[in-house]
């Protein structure tokens, strides 16, 4: 089919100046920018877009430039997922440098306390440190496995990792304020990643509330796993709150608010929201609290070949909120279960635990599943259908089939 | 006898294809006027096809599995940010179809 080039540029010229009098224009106009953000997603190097050309690209299957996802072998066999690993998912594009400017100017704004203030993160760091471990997934984590096809990056398994954040406990910041306002029933946190687009922040902002009680382990981060938060994942100042989805750690952040109500944007009340297929609206749960999930990542169909007498079965458990208690896995499709042993360091009940099961297998082929439990919740065997493909933890999609030699 | 038959098939079957391609292509030039202008998809896409340089959205020449169907959806009924022109009516059923066409098979291109 031939491509009319030409045309092509001349149309993208009459854009670019903003011809919108055209009869459809009128429509978009409100919803798209005139303007058009810098594109810093041209390919790199390695197949990779630009912004994150320092990962490790054999590591990472590419979706989409903002939907990377980490291979199932490659989330790290040692507790904690390097940065250079860590999956992508970024719904406003990536703030530059240039952007950002000097890192320790960049302000945050706290509201819905007693004393309101602006801190810088010079400031920050002069109000407390701490480092905690928790788990960044993002809602759709297991997508793929829906057979309705949501729409979205359809992740299996990799859109999942297990951090160490530096950081002030927000408890500390809220203490410097002087204490939350009495009448407070969420914690409103803001990104201004949607200010260099020019798009409508009601349409555009991440904007995310979370039960007030999360204020209580959550952290403003600034380093993460030893260095300056990357502007990739959202640096240099991001909002951590343990066992809760990735989209309300939210990214490049602006303010934090105590607030009365649910933020009022796209992103929370329309957006992320776990209704039934063919449903919709902010009547449905919100991705919040992420549930207890567990999978294998080793051995699998990307480990080669296993040979037949001792295997090591290897993958990670998480509580969500709630400490991992036990996971038992199998290999023969569920019918029948050991309990695995949870192996390395434990670093709170916000972090996954790996696990491993040593078992014996002769030639054959065998379907491996895991299953967790937080001692109040355990996994179902299936996927709770809905809409999206949100907070998938059925087990049965994320076993694994290998072939032994 | 049957010679003539075979042109006759032959004829046919090139001004039909023809005819296809020649729709194709005005198709393909009424989804490229959608896509910069009438719905702005440029704006918020690259699309190297259309030397479009959006940074909101993703690449879609990025994009893995993109059709013509997974297009016609998301147009249909957005995503995140994006805004669901079929749902809110930004654009007709026509236009996404011609769209949709345009987009699944320029990407890459």
């Amino acid at each position: 089919m031939r491509k009319n080039k030409t045309k092509l540029n001349m149309n993208r010229r009459n854009f670019l100046t903003g011809t919108a009098a055209l009869a459809g224009m009128a429509a978009t106009a409100s919803v798209v920018p005139i303007t058009i953000a810098n594109a810093n997603h041209t390919e790199g190097k390695k197949g990779l877009p630009d912004f994150i050309s320092w990962k490790d690209r054999d590591a990472l299957i590419v979706h989409s430039d903002k939907g990377i996802e980490t291979h199932r072998s490659a989330i790290g066999e040692s507790l904690v997922t390097p940065n250079r690993n860590i999956y992508i998912r970024n719904n406003m594009p990536t703030m530059t440098d240039e952007q950002i400017g000097n890192r320790m100017d960049w302000k945050v704004s706290i509201e819905g306390v007693k004393n309101p203030k602006t801190f810088t993160i010079a400031q920050l760091q002069k109000l407390g440190h701490e480092t905690m471990a928790t788990i960044l997934q993002c809602s759709g984590n297991g997508r793929g496995f829906f057979k309705h096809k949501p729409r979205g990056s359809q992740w299996k398994t990799g859109a999942a990792a297990c951090v160490l954040w530096t950081g002030v406990p927000m408890k500390t910041v809220v203490n410097a304020c002087g204490g939350i306002n009495g009448d407070t029933v969420y914690m409103t946190s803001a990104g201004v990643d949607h200010v260099p687009t020019g798009l409508d922040p009601k349409k555009a902002m991440i904007e995310r509330s979370v039960p007030k009680k999360v204020f209580k382990d959550a952290m403003l981060a600034w380093e993460m796993n030893g260095v300056p938060l990357p502007n990739a994942h959202g640096g240099p100042l991001r909002m951590v709150t343990p066992g809760y989805f990735g989209i309300n750690n939210v990214k490049h952040l602006g303010k934090v608010a105590f607030t009365t109500s649910e933020s009022s944007v796209k992103y929370m009340k329309k957006s992320y929201r776990i209704s039934p297929i063919g449903k919709k609206g902010s009547q449905y749960p919100s991705c919040w609290e992420m549930p207890v999930k567990s999978w294998i990542t080793r051995p699998t169909d990307e480990t080669g070949t296993v040979k037949a007498g001792k295997v090591q079965i290897v993958g990670v458990a998480m509580g969500g909120t709630k400490k991992i208690r036990s996971v038992k896995v199998s290999v023969d499709g569920g019918s029948s279960w050991k309990k695995a042993k949870f192996i390395g360091p434990n670093l709170g009940k916000y972090a996954w635990r790996q696990f491993v099961l040593e078992t014996t297998l002769s030639a054959g082929t065998y379907n491996i599943a895991s299953l967790a439990s937080n001692g109040s919740d355990k996994q179902p065997e299936l996927r709770m259908e809905n809409r999206r493909g949100y907070a998938h933890n059925g087990w049965k999609d994320h076993s694994v089939n290998i072939t032994v030699v | 006898m049957k010679i003539k038959k075979f042109l006759l098939i032959l004829i046919f079957s090139f001004l039909s294809n023809t005819q296809i391609s020649f729709a194709d292509e005005a198709k393909m030039i009424k989804g490229l006027e959608i896509f910069n202008e009438t719905a702005g998809c440029a704006a918020c896409h690259v699309l190297k096809a259309a030397a479009s340089e959006g940074n909101i959205g993703p690449n879609l020449d990025t994009v893995e599995g993109l059709s013509y169907e997974s297009v016609m959806d998301i147009v249909t009924h957005g995503l995140g940010v994006m805004p669901a022109f079929g749902e809110d009516e930004i654009l007709t059923k026509g236009e996404i179809d011609i769209v949709s066409f345009y987009v699944a098979n320029s990407v890459g291109k």
